[in-house]
């Protein structure tokens, strides 16, 4: 346990790890190297969910507590004569934010792995109505530097998956940047969490199931079956959401602010949560002075949604961490609220 | 190919954003020295970098590779460590949104560019692209701490590195042009020990992206016998027309054009012919897009050949070419200078 990572460094070396939703094999593989010595009775479901049980003091009730291994990314879905690659994303990517970016493409079990670009046609021979205008996914494609389709075949097949090159680093005042910090975030935390109860020697108040699910980012199918099999009563799901607490933006449109805390949700697109599990855990950051934040805006959706629909129903409630650029190479969140969210969910569990 | 990715690596990084190359003089400096008898500055800060052939009145070749790289300059800075900027050269704006930069202030900090939160999108918004000039720079800073850092003026560039990809062909930042800087550098190190008849001069000159000021002062000054403008050039990609472009790893191109003189590209391609050297045609009948355009008026005139290194994904931060195709394009000017030159009957 002494020489695990934890905090920012467990989350940098999470995001470095390729995991594009159906490809989440490698981030699996290194969350269940990490809990074995550290607790036992870590499974593996039948989509691939890692699902880690720790005993409660209590064993009256079942809380879930969940973070998918997954992120956006790609899919190669043809390969040209000349040796480019045409793709499909995986995940909600805005168009605007894949041309010129660098991409790893891989098998699925990663053993095989080829630099690219995401590449158009070049802007000086652009005609009069393409400029100024964002170049569609159609219009696009892989550049892995093959001479002809022959070649390219050699490196690649169709159905390999892709995901950014991005690497992770500190940046400004208390701020991070990198890729896939949604939601290696959720994940770190609940690796950390577990960590710290084992250290101490303490047991969460109920029976708690860590579950770093798959799929999220493609309709949630990850969630939906961990949920039912856990059957938890109650659900704590770790996220991020999309923020826009940027210069020019006005108060109503900002969402939540960096550094200002976990954000907790009230109702997005998927979800309604519980009113009395999100009271609860207000007071109690106010209680133990943790930094939490409510979001200000109707938007996006997460693994809560299918959770809280299993069975006869789960009492959820989604705390995330703003993000900028969410589903980006370059995701930019901030450092003191992965403490914040961190020290919550311990609360939480308590 | 280790050299000439070697000097590709050792250029390339330099912070050279037009008007600013001054910063990397020091650096710059010490990887040309070797190569020649003497390394000047001129006024507008464009490198010319001399070796003697040791003949008297020999006659002298200039070659000419643009030193800046496009990039960007701070004009304001906003709440929140956010910064505006304005573009210096030609930046392909697709490539911006969520892209990352260097901030080259009174340290080196990185910056990354905006982009539309979706839940903001307007319909009918996620069509347009925004302008430089409109984009906002995320630095993570509150302002009070940035305005210590960074002024207005301050430059910023594109942050990425080299990366191979399949076979000879690398992905990186600033080929255009410095790759061809390379070529040169690697076409010297060939003529080390070569028996010359003409003095070269090599001018690495600035500002090229925004108005070839740098060659044109420079070219006035040395008033060559002729002149190379070696320089990047679209290789075909999809939805590039084949007429328009080279193919990258048949070596370089070499621009069949008004502003060059045909007499000397066609010694060159003989010599190319008569010796085996990759050398593909390319037609630009009213501008090379090059410093050629300037060279070519200087003074009393100077007759120009523009030889260029094909290259996918123009203006960008990861632009591409082909190691093999750097490595050509240095052997035949080498061998042109060395054995080819002397042949040229001027018309």
């Amino acid at each position: 346990m002494d020489n695990k990572l934890n905090g920012i460094e467990l989350l940098a070396a999470l995001t470095l790890i390729p995991g594009p939703s159906g490809c989440e094999d490698m981030v699996a593989a290194y969350i269940k190297e990490y809990l074995s010595g550290i607790i036992s009775g870590v499974r593996t479901d039948k989509l691939g969910n890692v699902i880690a049980h720790m005993e409660g003091e209590d064993s009256s009730r079942r809380l879930m507590v969940c973070a998918h291994m997954d992120e956006v990314g790609f899919m190669v879905t043809e390969i040209d004569d000349e040796g480019n690659l045409r793709f499909s994303p995986v995940g909600g990517i805005d168009p605007r934010v894949l041309c010129g970016r660098r991409v790893t493409i891989m098998s699925k079990d990663g053993s095989r792995r080829i630099n690219g670009l995401i590449s158009s046609k070049p802007i000086h021979l652009q005609n009069a109505d393409e400029r100024g205008k964002a170049t569609k996914v159609d219009g696009m494609y892989i550049d892995i530097g093959a001479d002809d389709g022959d070649m390219a075949r050699h490196s690649v097949s169709i159905g390999d998956y892709g995901t950014f090159i991005s690497d992770f680093y500190l940046m400004g005042e208390n701020k991070m940047k990198g890729k896939a910090i949604d939601d290696r975030l959720g994940c770190a935390v609940m690796l950390d969490t577990i960590t710290a109860f084992v250290r101490e020697g303490k047991k969460p108040k109920y029976d708690t199931y860590f579950a770093f699910t798959v799929r999220e980012e493609v309709g949630i199918s990850g969630a939906n079956t961990a949920a039912f099999e856990i059957k938890p009563d109650y659900a704590l799901i770790l996220e991020s959401t999309a923020v826009a607490d940027i210069a020019d933006v006005p108060p109503e449109g900002r969402v939540a602010e960096l550094g200002a805390g976990g954000v907790i949700s009230l109702v997005d697109r998927a979800t309604v949560y519980d009113h009395g599990f999100v009271t609860w855990a207000l007071e109690l950051a106010e209680k133990r002075s943790i930094a939490v934040q409510v979001k200000k805006f109707v938007s996006g959706g997460n693994d809560a949604g299918a959770i809280h629909r299993s069975r006869a129903g789960v009492k959820t409630l989604a705390l995330s961490a703003p993000t900028r650029y969410l589903h980006t190479a370059s995701t930019v969140a901030d450092t003191r609220d992965y403490t914040a969210i961190a020290a919550l969910v311990r609360a939480v569990c308590e | 190919m280790d050299e000439i990715r070697e000097i590709i690596n050792s250029v390339t990084p330099c912070m050279t954003v037009s008007g600013y190359e001054y910063r990397s003089a020091e650096v710059l400096r010490d990887i040309f020295a070797p190569r020649f008898d003497e390394v000047k500055c001129d006024a507008l800060g464009s490198f010319i970098c001399t070796k003697r052939c040791g003949a008297e009145n020999a006659p002298n070749i200039m070659l000419d590779a643009h030193i800046d790289e496009i990039g960007m300059m701070v004009r304001e800075i906003l709440d929140g460590g956010f910064l505006r900027v304005v573009q210096l050269g030609g930046i392909d704006t697709r490539i911006m949104a969520a892209s990352e930069v260097w901030i080259y202030g009174e340290r080196k900090i990185p910056g990354v560019v905006v982009s539309t939160p979706p839940h903001l999108a307007k319909p009918g918004e996620s069509a347009k692209l925004t302008p430089v000039a409109d984009l906002l720079i995320d630095t993570g800073y509150s302002k009070d701490a940035l305005s210590k850092l960074v002024r207005i003026g301050t430059p910023v560039g594109f942050k990425t590195s080299l990366m191979p990809l399949l076979g000879s062909q690398v992905t990186g930042r600033g080929f255009d042009d410095k790759a061809c800087v390379s070529i040169i550098l690697r076409a010297l190190d060939m003529l080390r020990d070569k028996n010359l008849t003409w003095d070269i001069t090599a001018v690495f000159s600035t500002r090229e992206e925004v108005g070839e000021t740098g060659a044109l002062t420079a070219s006035y000054t040395l008033a060559p016998d002729a002149a190379i403008v070696l320089d990047v050039n679209f290789a075909i990609q999809p939805d590039v027309p084949k007429r328009r472009a080279g193919k990258m790893g048949d070596g370089p191109m070499i621009s069949l054009s008004a502003v060059t003189d045909r007499s000397l590209t066609d010694a060159i391609i003989s010599f190319a012919a008569e010796n085996g050297n990759k050398l593909q045609q390319t037609v630009e009948p009213m501008s090379t897009g090059t410093n050629a355009n300037v060279v070519n008026t200087t003074g009393a005139g100077v007759p120009v050949a523009v030889v260029s290194l094909p290259l996918k994904n123009m203006h960008t931060p990861s632009e591409v070419i082909s190691l093999d195709d750097a490595e050509e394009t240095a052997t035949l000017i080498a061998g042109f200078i060395a054995g080819g030159i002397d042949k040229w009957i001027r018309s």
